[in-house]
This record gives structure tokens, sequence and C-alpha cells, in this order.
């Protein structure tokens, strides 16, 4: 432990008198430290500090039908959650237009992707739409909202039926049937 | 003149203070912390930016594990029996106080309400062992087989201030949550709270 016997005990010493030795008063406090942090390990093992955080995801009340504008194509970015933590996106056509298919990872890429296309219509008239596919993950779709609070878009949707159209467009990208 | 004598530094550490430190930050935990619940799944969440927190009481948490199953549970012990006197009244089955008490000590649970009583009356150990199959679910969110939403309503019968949360799994795939999601729009629910980890926003991201 923490104490070194240096002394030599209470034997004899060159043939002198023998003497009791005096008891120390100095408590030993090692072993109540293990104690002590055996105890802690306990409990920061066994317990949870910091609460999870959570967002708040308010979806379209189903049962009511709102008539809204159509909102224009060009202003739409329609963002595909595949497979294998990939994202593909869709911006400014119509699913029919042929538009051009770019596939990028969650986080930076996707990111950047956001904001050209924000300053490209302006903050006001961008609308993006989620569309998860059977192939992505509770983790994608998070992941993109979470994009959404850190790019600051306020307008955007969570579709979960692809039409026809786009099933077509991204028939090489996502396995989309079976 | 005798020479010199080189006094030998005792070796022994004194103790005391480190002792004094650890049981201080034994006594800070101990009264920080709260215990982790056992829970009937281990669920990773991923992580969001979001700075809110989940709210102590009054919350429902629909848990999703990596395999889709579904898992139910609200906080407070005696809302729980309540919704399951609910719960039992409207399917017409009926639970012995030993399984009522059983099933309010139980935080989560992902079982089919046709299991549950056979489920309540095995030992602790037991219980520990099974695997439990996930609360049924479906796409229309409102069928008879959907017992996720006999849970959801019950539940809020039984606490109609309960907040909805919803701790889904990383690897969860989209129908599963989609299902979940289906359930909770048939009853009219349109704001919840997702689960997630914390994590730092990007350099420079301020809230609004």
């Amino acid at each position: 432990m923490a104490e070194i016997n240096t002394g030599g005990g209470g034997g004899k010493h060159d043939g002198g008198k023998v003497r009791s030795k005096k008891a120390s008063t100095r408590v030993d406090m090692t072993p109540m430290v293990d104690l002590g942090f055996l105890l802690i390990t306990f409990f920061i093992l066994a317990t949870t500090l910091s609460k999870p955080s959570s967002m708040t995801l308010n979806v379209p009340d189903k049962t009511k039908e709102v008539e809204t504008e159509p909102i224009k194509a060009s202003n739409v970015m329609t963002v595909f959650l595949g497979k294998d933590n990939k994202a593909h996106y869709i911006f400014g056509k119509a699913a029919t237009e042929d538009p051009e298919v770019k596939t990028v990872g969650y986080g930076y890429e996707f990111r950047q992707a956001i904001l050209e296309n924000t300053r490209k219509v302006g903050s006001d008239k961008f609308v993006v739409v989620i569309k998860p596919t059977k192939e992505s993950s509770y983790r994608n779709m998070v992941d993109v909202l979470d994009e959404m609070a850190i790019t600051k878009t306020k307008r955007y949707a969570l579709v979960d039926l692809l039409t026809p159209d786009e099933k077509t467009l991204l028939k090489d990208k996502v396995k989309l049937d079976t | 003149m005798p020479a010199v004598k080189v006094k030998r530094a005792s070796s022994a550490v004194d103790m005391t203070a480190m002792c004094d430190v650890a049981f201080l930050l034994l006594t800070f935990f101990i009264l920080t912390a709260q215990f982790r619940a056992q829970d009937a799944a281990t669920i990773e969440t991923p992580s969001s930016i979001s700075g809110i927190k989940v709210p102590d009481k009054d919350i429902m948490t629909i848990g999703l594990d990596r395999d889709g199953k579904v898992y139910f549970g609200i906080d407070n012990q005696q809302y729980r029996m309540a919704m399951l006197d609910n719960i039992a009244t409207a399917k017409g089955i009926s639970f012995s106080d030993k399984e009522k008490k059983e099933f309010a000590l139980m935080s989560n649970f992902g079982m089919p309400i046709n299991q549950l009583k056979s489920f309540l009356s095995l030992s602790h150990e037991q219980m520990g062992k099974i695997k439990q199959p996930g609360i049924p679910t479906d796409s229309t969110g409102a069928a008879a087989s959907n017992e996720l939403k006999d849970w959801v309503f019950n539940a809020r019968k039984a606490n109609n201030n309960l907040r909805i949360a919803l701790k889904g799994d990383n690897l969860a795939k989209f129908p599963a949550f989609k299902n979940v999601l289906a359930t909770l729009q048939a009853q009219n629910i349109n704001k919840f709270n997702l689960i997630t980890g914390t994590e730092a926003p990007p350099a420079g991201w301020k809230a609004d």
C-alpha cells in the first residue's frame, strides 16, 4: 500500500534495552480511499447523468384537408433517403422533367447542398421535401431533420409516398421493389 | 562534532485528503444521479443538435429497436396500473393483483396483450431471458390488430397530460417508424418528441 515500513520494528538493536514500540496515532486511510473510489465507480456506471435531448416533430393533421397553393417545382429540393447512409436529391425540377439526381452523404456534404440551393432561390421560398424510402433508417431521418434545424430551413415536409416518376428516377439508386 | 545525519523522509502518504475528495465525489454522485431504468431493449438513439431536454414527468415513451420492434412505457407507476385496468376492461381480460403489481414495476415492455398475462406471472429472471416480441403495429394505424393504438389511447385515458416521446434506434428501418407515426396520427396526435442524444452544433451556429 502507500506505506513502506522503514523502521526496524520493535526488535533489539545493538543489545540495548527492549522498549515497547509506541503505537502510531496515524490511521491508514488507504482502504477507505479504495472503498470510496469503488463506490464512485459503481455510481458512475449505474446512473445516467446527462439527460437525452429531444426534438419536437410536428406532423400535419391527417383528418383535415387543408387547401394550399401548389409550390413551384423550381423552389423545391426533394431529398430521397436511400440505403447505405446516402441521400439522393433533385432540385429545381419535377421528377417528370428528367432532373439530375445527385448523391450526397449525410452531414457536411448535405448541409452544403442545402445551403447552396437556399441561396439560389432565397430562404423564404425554399422548400425541402423529405422522402424516406424503406431502405433508409430512422437515424437518417433524424439526421435530415437535424440538418433542417441547422440550416434553418423553415419549410419542409416529410412525405413517405413516392410517385411513379420518382420511382423510375431512383430505379438504379435504391431498390424499391420487394 | 558528530556527523550531520540526513533525516530520512517518511514514505507514508497521507491518504486523508484523498479520502475526503473521494467521499465528496461520492456524495455528489449519489445526490445528483438517477438510476438507469431497466429497459426491455437496448436502444441507441441518434444524436441531434436540439437542446430541448426530455421532460421529467408525464411522459409516454414509445421505443423502436433496431429490428423494428415496438416497446411502450409510461413513467408513473400509478398511471401504469390505471392504464392496465383500462385496457383489461376494454379487452375483457382480468389481471390479478400480483400481476398488476408486477406490471407497475416494468418501465417498458413489448408484449402483445394476449401474451401479457402469462409474461407477468413469470419470475424476474425468466422475464429477462425472454425476448419480447414487440407490440403489434401496422401501417394504417387503426386496424384491430394494432395494439399500440390501444395502449396509447388507454394511457392517455389514465393520464391526460401525457406527452409522447419516441425513442428510435439508429438502425431501425423507416417503415417501422412509419407504422408508429401512422398509429399516432390515426389518433390525431400530431406533435411529439423524438428522443435523441446531444451533439454539438456546427461552429458559428446560433439558435433563433
